[in-house]
């Protein structure tokens, strides 16, 4: 998990710092430098066909990737936290109508319906981050609703019943702060399954549009000019790889922390 | 058996029903539409393209004709390709998806059933390791990466394949392979985990006592109950076959349906996509179901 950590962090800081450092934009086009082979002066990991430097593109792409999973992940958390405490502290019939839907809403092919999604309403990155953190909630829900279940049952919220606390001040008090440890494990599970649902859209072109950038962009234009110029599509596979990799180990290593 | 069936079948046509409608409104509410050009239409010749395609109807009137067209395996018109229905297009694409999906079930199910038993049979043996490791990187591997790393490896590089296109059997060797990875490596998984808390079960203790071969005591005795969470695991396989499917699609520039329908959601052609998402969604159930049957001639206790 420590190289994990390690791997997440140095990608992050680099994502964060390149473009500061770098004399290129990712939209910047070096007319000087259309189609740069790797090792170029100017342009280490070389230029697209249009003379983007690809290096300060992948940095700004993995930025955007990081930033629209982060937003998508929260979205989910606020659902999934919100309709399984919900589910989970009222019990009986509103629990088993709420949980049908989830259910239901598991056997949906959910890829589809964010392209669905994304066909309806435009593609913008507001709507690529709402429509996964849209359907991404499912398992959170019931990781929460199982936590409220158990936690509803502990002599400290009998106790607080007891005193005459009322059932929503229980609820954010004294039930709420407690699922957050398996709620923010769970989190970090769902934000590597964010990176790729976007990459996914992206790459198809459904997801971030140009000029912005994002990894699943990076890895179809590195698969357009695989042929001439490699590098465009190893260096993003390879950072969306790790990237992928590195969240699942912290999120399995947190969850296994947790359960411990 | 037929209990189990009718139950199951009772949540599954409401959720395809949920389905078709919730695709429905959604491409209604849409904004935008599809005989939006550069120059604006004469209001005369818009109103009668939608007379032509019952757009002026009221909302429930054109569901209830949608449904009906439906039932009878009608689509409606492509909006984008002009002369064809949507029915036509899916006719085209739907043989190749289906091949291409089935052979890379197929695949999966060999090398991670095939994995997943030799990694339990020594656990923690070099081989074991090996398909563990293999296994987490299938699974980590999204397949917009491994389809177009394997082609640039084999197609361009060593050119051993076609890089893309459909034409005789070695166009769908990268495809399948690239779409089999990630199944296979779950699978490998579930079969690893089942098969070696299935060994260790007393019927399988007892087998061996009776000095029954090993091979027959693991596919007749352990191999069953261990496969129910790979059985189970189909429902969700099928999900990620179709959406693997359209970007492999794409990627080696197969004519399948998974093609069909990024065209369709890149064009707004919005009949196309709907006919696809259903289409889709009916497989999921259908999957699921295949999986609610193959559990009760897996496991005696289900058949009650």
């Amino acid at each position: 998990m420590r190289a994990a950590a390690v791997t997440l962090a140095a990608i992050a800081l680099l994502a964060l710092l390149l473009p500061l450092v770098l004399p290129w934009g990712h939209a910047d086009i070096d007319w000087n430098a259309v189609r740069a082979p790797a090792f170029t002066p100017g342009h280490p990991l070389g230029t697209d066909s249009v003379g983007r430097d690809l290096l300060v593109r992948v940095a700004v792409g993995t930025r955007i990737t990081l930033a629209v999973a982060l937003a998508a992940a929260l979205v989910a958390l606020v659902v999934g936290v919100a309709w399984g405490a919900v589910a989970g502290w009222i019990g009986g019939r509103v629990d088993e109508a709420m949980m049908r839907v989830v259910d239901a809403l598991y056997a949906l092919p959910f890829m589809f319906v964010v392209i669905v999604l994304m066909v309806v309403f435009g593609r913008s990155v507001l709507l690529v981050f709402l429509g996964i953190g849209a359907v991404e909630w499912l398992t959170m829900a019931r990781v929460v609703r199982a936590q409220v279940m158990t936690l509803k049952q502990r002599p400290f919220v009998l106790a607080s019943e007891a005193a005459g606390a009322r059932g929503p001040a229980i609820l954010t008090r004294h039930i709420l702060p407690n699922t957050a440890a398996a709620a923010i494990a769970y989190l970090m599970l769902t934000v590597p399954q964010v990176v790729m649902v976007e990459s996914f859209l992206s790459f198809l072109g459904l997801g971030v549009q140009e000029p912005l950038t994002s990894l699943g962009i990076l890895v179809h234009d590195g698969a357009d000019d695989m042929d001439i110029a490699p590098l465009a599509l190893a260096v993003p596979c390879f950072v969306l790889v790790a990237l992928v990799v590195a969240l699942n180990r912290i999120g399995e290593g947190l969850r296994e922390r947790m359960a411990a | 058996m037929p209990a189990i069936l009718i139950r199951r079948l009772a949540t599954a046509i409401p959720t395809l029903f949920a389905v078709v409608l919730l695709s429905f409104l959604l491409m209604r509410v849409a904004p935008g539409s599809p005989f939006d050009s550069e120059r604006p239409l004469d209001p005369a010749i818009r109103a009668a393209m939608e007379r032509a395609y019952g757009l002026d109807q009221p909302l429930p009137v054109q569901l209830g004709r949608y449904l009906a067209n439906i039932a009878t395996g009608d689509f409606g018109p492509s909006l984008v390709y002009k002369d064809f229905t949507v029915s036509k297009l899916i006719a085209q694409g739907l043989p190749v998806s289906l091949q291409l999906g089935g052979l890379a079930l197929l695949l999966a199910a060999l090398l991670g059933v095939g994995g997943g038993i030799a990694g339990a049979l020594r656990p923690g043996g070099w081989i074991d390791r090996s398909v563990s490791v293999a296994s987490s990187l299938a699974v980590a591997l999204p397949s917009f990466v491994t389809g177009p790393v394997l082609a640039l490896v084999f197609a361009l590089w060593l050119a051993w394949l076609p890089v893309s296109g459909l034409g005789g059997p070695s166009s769908l060797v990268l495809p399948v392979i690239a779409l089999a990875l990630p199944v296979a490596g779950a699978v490998a998984r579930l079969t690893r985990t089942g098969l070696a808390a299935a060994l260790a079960q007393d019927h399988v203790r007892t087998a061996r006592a009776r000095g029954i071969a090993p091979v027959r005591v693991i596919v007749r005795h352990a191999l069953p109950p261990a496969l129910i969470p790979v059985v189970s695991y189909l429902g969700p396989a099928a999900a990620g076959l179709l959406t693997g499917a359209v970007v492999i699609e794409t990627v080696f520039g197969l004519p399948g349906l998974g093609r069909y329908f990024v065209q369709g959601a890149l064009n707004r052609d919005y009949p196309l996509v709907m006919g696809v998402v259903i289409l889709y969604a009916g497989l999921i159930l259908l999957f699921n179901l295949i999986a609610d049957l193959l559990y009760g001639w897996l496991d005696p206790r289900v058949r009650g």
